[in-house]
């Protein structure tokens, strides 16, 4: 059964292509250019959805995906607007928060419950029986929520753009159009955005263009100017400082940053509040007027119109000649001017809607009642009875002014127009046409044009001024279209279900505020977002108060406008990622590859399955043979100049005025509370060189730091940061001394030529490199970085050289090892966020000599008063359980610490770790008592560190 | 319906090369360096964030009062630069400092009409042929990365060169072929440019829109 | 998202900035009592009025300074640091 009407109505339709698809299991047709809704409308379904608390049947009230009863499923994707989404062929849409079918929910019993349900029942429910929350709260959540999250729904392609214009125009009605073409005639780069796939806004669909001449002289005069760019089906979501503004079209977000921007959202239609205003048949005028002109569908058969102005007699006119028959115009209005041109409607002036009564099955409108009002605009008890099956109500607008409030504007009541208005706006942002309230195409393409012209100038562009346009005609909002009724059921918000009396109750609660008002009874809280109810919600709350309208006022507006999916939001989540030069060479050798912030690093060679005994084999052969591991993630910094060594001084706890050239020396640094951030090596390549490494994770905040301070000490030093410059290898082992021999004949690598702790630089394996010989996991080893060009073939070198001695590779995990063995802290790890060097065994590295250090004088304060704790080292046998990080040690019933590193040792054949203890526990052979995660104690004995090789005679070889 | 006049699809495509291996580069900073370099008749830009053309072809992106990144040209050799280093490492004046840049930095250059568009995909600063003209230089992030991007177009086409940490090449790569999917723009070799790049055009000739 | 006009690179995106705290002349560490430190390290000045901020431009690394006003959140100025801490001097209050 179709009720499509003959061209040219349906603008969007293209009658010679159908499209079908289903709804609720059952088949259906409509043309491409349908929306899910138009669609269905044609087809006679008028029921879409079922509300959220009482489950009433839900239709069209917007028509233009403004309002939330069009809330449908669209296969995975939930809360699909049916009246904005195409129809394509085969698409398979159900109605949501149903149980059953939008048609026959069997919750619609909880319609006969409403009683029991007013705003913030929930509040004050369910406390007793004791327990009975539990069990309700679950049947809530189950009938809550509208939609179903498939949690199997494949990954979509999203990104985000970032776009760039002089002026951006929101809204492409005439006042959009016209700001728009105004901005780019005066030079401006200008980006025009309407969220419908066409252009004209409401003179798409209105009355005041019956040939279409107007809307395409609009047209033409956006397409002549080619710094103009249009971006349709495009939603702005949100605006953020200085003109940000979020927009999303299908699955891309566009950041686009405007230095001005005129807003034309439009406003939105308002509804008559009376009983069973909630019906599907029950529609704003416009809601009409677009389903005749974009989709050709007649809106019914008979029809009752409520109005407050000429809107009302506009609609009916289009109605009329839709063949829908006028049953009667109710005018709020006691004495009407007369209606334009000679209409004959049955027109009753100072009467309103009293009730919809619902048709044969209570899904529909099947007739209205329609009372006078008395001279004060309450409802008289003469009552006129009319048989209908669709509603018009034409009372007022509310501006679409969302994202103009996210600026900082307000909205403040004219009670002129009675209807919010914007005040406050930023200097770069304009507000044009009916959002602020002018109406009627003249004034509306007059203001656009002002807007448009007033933001170029504001940009410094040459543009004309001109006033504001007076409204003609006004807005003819009514003052109060609501009109409570005994038996209720008389809605002020769609979305949650909310009547007159949960207003008034909220009020009556003590929650005399609007935010409270919307914090308890949860009204604008809905997908709506108040749309359609901040206003009504004003009006009660001024007369339950004693205040004006604007007195009363309305909620705080925040970012997103619409929804909006996480997937705009995360784009393609870049995630930098660092690697090595010799990243091939440990994928090839079946390295486990482990991230180390950004960088990707091996943490032991080999698969999972043999994880452990990989790690065994590695620490073996570096403790017995040689060993190779890739350290290029350490920082790399050069600071040089001819204030080097004072910069060096000032920054790191230790001394190096008078560190030799040819020296390295332990760094550690403090910030300026006196906690240790990190520590390395510095080598002195000569007088004005300093070559420092950092930890992996700090070169980057270290560097900065470096420079915060230089920044203020103005020290003549320049301070580079070269990590990624340098690929760098440790070579530890017996044989490392043998194996690096082999390569770099001309280095003289004796104990006295290359003692422990020095630096050179020279040629290995004829590769410019500065080598070092440091002591990092306790044996013989040398550090050697080489540009980062040479890295796989110093890698290559040592290997082969290496491989007569049984070199091995080793990664994260046994280095982590051999060092824990050594007793060399991590910083981070064995160190936190307030740990002074004195409480890590650091102190010796710090100077007392000199006069300043970053945080010398906190340290300084730190040493004055006993140590709150101390990082000793512990032992237990191997067969003990295994603690981990972060078990605490306890004492009683207090905790004294917890451990921070702890390891099984292959080659001590005990477990050794750190920890944290209280100062009296920090004495060697101390026992202490460790806490497992399943509330066993386990028991380690205090040890000095290091664990392997006390004396470093090992290393010192 | 949709973005418009923004973007169609045009025949030509976009192009992305690494050409790090080949092509020499190299830096100096320090708060003499410029002054050096000016001796040492190197072309040094007016102001900062401006790059200028160098006699040997190539181009000096001047990034700070103290620092300077220089490159050769496209078929320069590897050793471009090894004269003024050797310059450098026989005076040692006091505040100039070499930068490593063939190894601490990576090279790529996005090339065509769409480059704007792709890199707008990556990066907040406007890129556009009119807002970015050849000389200008933008030291900003693009996709999570520090870069320096420099505006110095081949022949007649439009060329962005992009320098960033190199070990952060595998992963800029791979951000940069997935946003130039979408304008059918393709990775291209060092020969491609090197021919657009012997285009010569009058002055007046340079690429359109971007 | 606010704009942040840099001294060296001109206007871009606040998220290429990172905050580096208000600029506060440290105290001569030898001299300043134990309270008047501890104030200096922990303690910052709340006032609804302009502060005067630390900020780095994190792609170069470049440190500058903005002065800020609380309440608006407006940044009204950005200069060098050089203009506070001078061209090439020693900041004062620190020992040579």
């Amino acid at each position: 059964m179709s009720t499509r009407l003959p061209e040219p109505a349906g603008r969007l339709i293209d009658r010679t292509r159908t499209v079908a698809f289903t709804f609720d299991g059952r088949s259906y047709e409509g043309f491409e250019g349908d929306t899910i809704a138009s669609a269905l409308y044609a087809n006679g379904v008028r029921v879409l959805s079922r509300s959220f608390k009482y489950h009433r049947p839900r239709g069209v009230f917007t028509m233009a995906g403004r309002d939330a009863n069009t809330l449908v499923q669209v296969g995975p994707e939930p809360s699909v607007l049916a009246d904005r989404r195409p129809i394509t062929s085969g698409l398979a849409v159900t109605a949501q928060n149903v149980f059953g079918r939008a048609e026959r929910d069997f919750g619609a019993a909880l319609d006969k419950l409403g009683r029991f349900m007013p705003a913030g029942f929930y509040y004050k429910a369910f406390f007793k029986p004791k327990g009975s929350w539990a069990y309700w709260e679950r049947v809530l959540r189950r009938m809550a929520g509208l939609g179903t999250v498939d949690v199997h729904t494949p990954h979509g392609p999203f990104d985000k753009q970032y776009l760039f214009a002089d002026v951006a125009v929101i809204g492409a009605g005439p006042a959009g159009i016209a700001a728009a073409v105004a901005a780019a005639k005066a030079g401006a780069e200008v980006l025009l955005i309407d969220e419908n796939p066409y252009l004209g806004g409401a003179l798409a669909w209105g009355r005041e263009d019956p040939d279409g001449s107007r809307l395409r002289a609009l047209e033409a005069s956006v397409a002549a100017y080619p710094t103009l760019s249009v971006m349709t089906d495009t939603v702005c979501n949100g605006w953020f400082e200085d003109n940000w503004l979020a927009l999303i079209r299908e699955n891309r977000l566009s950041k686009l940053r405007a230095r001005a921007v005129v807003m034309a959202a439009g406003c939105d239609g308002q509804p008559a509040v009376f009983r069973n205003n909630d019906l599907p048949g029950v529609m704003l005028g416009s809601a009409a007027q677009r389903l005749i002109r974009l989709y050709g569908v007649k809106p019914g058969s008979r029809a009752v119109i409520v109005t407050s102005g000429a809107e009302g007699y506009e609609v009916a006119l289009d109605l009329r000649d839709a063949g829908v028959e006028i049953a009667c115009l109710a005018d709020l209005r006691q004495d009407p001017p007369a209606a334009p041109g000679d209409t004959h409607f049955p027109v009753i002036a100072g009467a309103a809607v009293r009730a919809a009564v619902p048709g044969r099955g209570g899904a529909g409108v099947g007739g209205a009642e329609v009372a006078r009002l008395s001279a004060d605009g309450r409802l008289g008890t003469s009552i006129d009875r009319f048989a209908c099956d669709l509603i018009v109500t034409t009372v007022g607008h509310h501006p679409a002014a969302q994202l103009l409030c996210q600026t900082g504007a307000r909205l403040r009541y004219d009670d002129d127009a009675q209807m919010f208005r914007v005040a406050g706006l930023p200097e770069t942002v304009f507000a044009a046409g009916s959002v602020d309230g002018i109406f009627g195409l003249e004034s509306t393409i007059a203001d656009g044009t002002r807007a448009g012209s007033a933001a170029a100038a504001a940009i410094g562009l040459d543009a004309k001024s001109s006033e504001r346009p007076q409204s003609a005609p006004a807005g003819e909002g009514a003052p109060w279209p609501i009109f409570p009724h005994a038996e209720g059921k008389d809605f002020i918000d769609f979305d949650e279900d909310l009547q007159v009396k949960d207003i008034l109750s909220s009020y009556a609660e003590g929650y005399d505020g609007i935010e409270l008002v919307k914090r308890f009874s949860t009204v604008g809280m809905g997908p709506s977002q108040g749309r359609h109810s901040a206003l009504t919600a004003a009006r009660i709350l001024s007369r339950a108060a004693g205040t004006t309208v604007d007195g009363a006022g309305v909620t705080t507006v925040r970012p997103p406008v619409g929804p909006e999916k996480i997937g705009h939001l995360a784009g393609r989540a870049f995630q930098p990622v660092r690697l090595t030069a010799m990243h091939h060479r440990h994928v090839a050798l079946a390295a486990r590859m482990m991230p180390a912030g950004a960088w990707m690093r091996p943490a032991y060679y080999g698969t999972p399955g043999d994880r452990d005994a990989a790690i065994h084999a590695e620490v073996m052969a570096v403790r017995e043979n040689v060993g190779l591991i890739d350290v290029s993630t350490l920082g790399g910094i050069d600071i040089r100049g001819p204030e080097a060594a004072e910069f060096m001084n000032r920054f790191y706890t230790f001394a190096y005025l008078k560190q030799p050239v040819g020296r390295a020396r332990y760094v550690l640094a403090t910030d300026i509370g006196g906690v240790i951030i990190d520590d390395g090596v510095a080598c002195r390549f000569g007088d004005e060189h300093f070559y420092v490494t950092t930890t992996t994770s700090t070169s980057d905040s270290v560097y900065r730091q470096m420079l915060w301070y230089n920044a203020q000490w103005r020290l003549k030093v320049d301070i580079a940061n070269v990590t990624a410059a340098y690929a760098a290898v440790n070579i530890a082992g017996p044989k490392s001394r043998d194996v690096l021999a082999a390569i770099a004949a001309d280095v003289d690598l004796s104990a006295d030529a290359c003692p422990y702790m020095g630096v050179r630089e020279g040629l290995v394996a004829g590769l410019p490199a500065r080598l070092l010989r440091v002591g990092f996991v306790g044996e013989l080893g040398y550090e050697i970085h080489v540009p980062a060009s040479c890295g796989e073939a110093l890698w290559d070198a040592l290997m082969e050289a290496g491989a007569a001695h049984g070199i091995r590779p080793f990664g994260v995990e046994a280095q982590r090892l051999l060092r824990l063995e050594k007793g060399h802290i991590i910083i981070g790890q064995d160190t936190d966020g307030l740990t002074f060097p004195d409480e890590a065994g650091m102190g010796w590295a710090v100077s007392v000599k000199k006069p300043y250090f970053v945080g010398a004088r906190s340290v300084a304060i730190q040493r004055a008063r006993p140590p709150q704790r101390l990082l000793v080292g512990f032992e237990m046998a191997k067969d003990d359980p295994l603690p981990e990080e972060c078990h605490l040690v306890v004492r009683d019933d207090t905790i004294t610490g917890r451990v921070t590193s702890v390891a099984l040792s292959p080659v001590l054949g005990k477990i050794v770790g750190l920890a944290y203890v209280a100062p009296d526990q920090a004495e060697e052979g101390t026992a202490i008592s460790i806490k497992l995660t399943d509330g066993r104690l386990v028991t380690a004995r205090v040890v000095k560190p290091p664990f392997y090789d006390p004396e470093g005679d090992r290393q010192a070889l | 319906m949709g973005v418009r006049r923004r973007q169609r699809p045009k025949r030509r495509a976009n192009s992305a090369s690494p050409i790090s291996a080949c092509c020499p580069r190299t830096g100096f900073k320090g708060w003499h360096a410029l002054a050096w370099l000016r001796e040492q008749g190197i072309a040094v830009p007016e102001a900062n964030n401006r790059a200028g053309s160098l006699a040997g072809g190539g181009f000096a992106a001047r990034l700070a009062d103290t620092e300077l990144l220089l490159t050769g040209s496209l078929d320069g050799a590897a050793d471009t630069f090894d004269g003024l280093l050797a310059a450098l490492g026989e005076a040692k004046p006091s505040g100039v400092y070499p930068v490593p840049r063939s190894d601490g930095s990576a090279w790529l250059t996005m090339t065509g009409r769409h480059a704007p568009s792709c890199m707008a995909k990556l990066c907040g600063v406007d890129l556009r042929s009119k807002k970015f003209p050849e000389g200008c230089v933008a030291q900003t992030s693009v996709a999570r990365l520090n870069a320096v991007v420099v505006r110095a177009d081949l022949g007649s086409v439009f060329a962005l060169h992009l320098f960033f940490d190199s070990a952060s090449a595998g992963y800029f790569w791979r951000c940069l072929v997935d946003a130039a999917a979408e304008y059918r723009g393709a990775p291209v070799g060092v020969l491609a440019l090197r021919r657009l790049a012997a285009e010569v055009t009058p002055a007046t000739g340079r690429t359109g829109d971007g | 998202m606010k704009m942040m006009t840099c001294p060296l690179n001109g206007p871009r995106n606040i998220s290429e900035f990172a905050y580096g705290g208000e600029v506060i002349p440290e105290p001569a560490s030898d001299t300043v009592d134990d309270a008047g430190w501890a104030s200096f390290v922990f303690l910052s000045d709340n006032s609804a009025g302009v502060v005067r901020e630390w900020w780095c431009h994190v792609p170069t690394s470049y440190w500058f300074i903005a002065e800020r006003h609380r309440r608006s959140n407006e940044i009204l100025r950005t200069y060098p640091a050089s203009e506070v801490f001078g061209a090439g001097a020693q900041a004062k209050d620190q020992p040579a």
